[in-house]
């Protein structure tokens, strides 16, 4: 069963880009990836879902109701983290939890306590004084309690530690072992490699590419910086180098080949210093326009 | 759970809202024996005041040495104005604090109907409205015993609290209004007292001057003025049906706009 089924949904602001003619579904039980720079229209997506903003034009389901005519019932169960939480300032967590547990038919005070106890969030402090990290915490305690059938989470891992967002991470493997259907949106391509099962691509308002992880790591795209210890044109000729550019004694590749088969080419040469990274989304962006298209084997 | 939570939110604000206009009401009150003793010479004196400030207060045409007069000239002031100022206030808040502060991202996200939002915050308007006038009755009630003679006429006493409360509304739908539509709350608070207090000049710029008393059909204060309904004995119905108006108007404004606004932070 498709969970969410957007059908040519568009959103034009008079001076913001907005979003055109996005059409993509998610399955029931997946982790399903968004993923753009910042500014792309992933926000608008969810707001437009969630009916905070009415669509230009085309259409969308959730659970398949209808987003607009029955957004009441669809909220009931889902669950949604803003990528910037901002709660009422008169509250301690406690009091927003219960808040947010009210508007919804099952409450367990148990769980809230639990979550409270995994995230180290404490429910007694006042939201005023808690810092961005732990006002994200609430943020998730308050979207995962009502244990919602769909969770929609805008660039959840902002502001929480690398250890947090471990547990983060665990916590939404196990509400996947539950059946949760979760939409997660985010610009950092690692932590949605990690997570998810399928990703959409969005940029400047349009979907570039829907396309399962395992054909997205496949590629296994990699960015290398290279330094030499003199500036000498070096001969390096490698299967898999998509992109290349030198500077003096600077070498910059984009790589998606077998990555001994470089270190071993490396290795006869005088390198003084080896960098490799996750390309940035831009990069890949870059990768694919650069082959000519969207249609690739990205 | 959003009337509940508005009502505790805005608690604090009732508490030293009513508490202050009581006080007055108290005050003012208490120097009511002193005033009806030394009436004769009181009323000398108040008749050397120039033309225009007694018409500008309703000090012509009613008799400050009678209760009832006394309260319609020193104490109905008091809460009409004051009263209007609170309603303002606190209708102009309400509904935009939550974009103003980015609050709303997470109230939308709830199972919850714009209409409902729109309806509850509504309800606490009209609820903290309805006790702050309660208290001020009681007030008053309280500050009579004061008089030798603490009797007031009942049927007018009422008709006093009601258009009281009437006006409170008007100003108070019109703050709500203005809060569906905009999203700063500093820019709707100062509009809505704005408008308070221009309604308010109006109405006395109408008592002072025969050229300008056109105004005083632009002036809420007017359609409830204490002189006539003490006077009277009524409400004049098409005073009644243009506050009505102007709050239904208002409130039926405020659910459309909500209903269909991109809300976004």
């Amino acid at each position: 069963m498709k969970i969410v089924d957007i059908k040519n949904l568009t959103k034009t602001y008079k001076k913001n880009r907005g979003i055109k003619n996005l059409t993509f579904s998610i399955e029931e039980g997946e982790i399903f990836g968004f993923i753009g720079p910042n500014g792309a229209g992933k926000s608008t997506t969810i707001r437009t879902l969630l009916n905070f903003i009415y669509p230009t034009s085309g259409s969308a389901t959730i659970f398949g109701k209808d987003i607009i005519k029955h957004s009441k019932e669809i909220r009931q169960d889902v669950g949604y983290l803003p990528s910037e939480v901002h709660y009422y300032d008169d509250m301690k967590v406690i009091d927003l939890l219960k808040y947010s547990a009210g508007f919804y038919k099952k409450f367990n005070p148990k769980r809230m306590k639990e979550l409270a106890e995994r995230l180290d969030l404490d429910l007694h402090k006042k939201i005023e004084d808690l810092s961005f990290g732990n006002r994200k915490k609430v943020g998730i305690v308050q979207a995962l309690l009502h244990e919602p059938k769909l969770l929609i989470l805008d660039e959840p891992t902002g502001g929480l530690d690398p250890l947090m967002q471990n547990t983060f991470f665990e916590l939404l493997a196990e509400e996947r072992k539950k059946g949760t259907t979760i939409f997660f949106s985010s610009h950092i391509l690692s932590e949605v490699q990690k997570m998810c099962d399928r990703v959409a691509i969005i940029k400047e308002g349009e979907l570039v590419k829907v396309e399962t992880i395992e054909n997205l790591t496949k590629k296994n795209l990699k960015y290398i910086t290279i330094t030499f210890e003199r500036a000498e044109p070096i001969d390096l000729k490698l299967e898999g180098i998509v992109k290349k550019e030198v500077k003096g004694n600077e070498i910059t590749l984009l790589y998606s080949g077998d990555i001994k088969a470089l270190l071993n080419k490396l290795n006869a040469l005088p390198i003084k210093d080896l960098l490799i990274e996750e390309p940035t989304l831009e990069e890949v962006f870059m990768h694919y326009y650069e082959k000519g298209g969207v249609d690739n084997d990205f | 759970m959003i009337f509940k939570r508005e009502l505790k939110r805005n608690l604090k604000s009732l508490i030293i809202w009513s508490i202050v206009l009581s006080g007055l009401i108290l005050l003012t009150l208490s120097i009511y024996p002193q005033f009806a003793e030394q009436q004769k010479e009181m009323t000398k004196l108040l008749e050397s005041y120039p033309e225009s400030i007694k018409k500008a207060f309703g000090m012509n045409e009613l008799n400050m040495g009678d209760l009832m007069g006394f309260y319609g000239v020193e104490i109905y002031m008091m809460t009409t104005l004051l009263g209007s100022i609170y309603s303002a206030i606190l209708a102009s808040n309400i509904l935009a604090k939550e974009e103003n502060e980015k609050t709303i991202e997470f109230l939308l996200s709830k199972p919850v109907t714009r209409s409902q939002i729109v309806t509850e915050k509504l309800l606490a308007v009209l609820v903290n409205i309805l006790i702050f006038n309660g208290i001020s009755t009681i007030a008053s009630i309280i500050g009579f015993q004061f008089a030798k003679d603490p009797d007031v006429p009942t049927d007018t006493f009422s008709l006093l609290i009601v258009a009281t409360i009437l006006l409170h509304l008007t100003f108070g739908a019109i703050a709500f209004m203005l809060s569906s539509l905009m999203k700063k709350t500093r820019n709707i608070l100062s509009i809505s007292l704005g408008i308070v207090l221009a309604a308010y000049f109006m109405n006395v710029m109408a008592g002072i001057s025969e050229d300008l008393e056109f105004l005083k059909y632009f002036s809420p204060f007017k359609y409830v003025d204490a002189a006539s309904i003490i006077n009277d004995n009524e409400l004049k119905p098409l005073y009644i049906f243009i506050m009505a108006a102007v709050i239904l108007i208002s409130i039926f404004t405020a659910y459309m706009v909500y209903r269909k606004k991109d809300i976004a932070v």
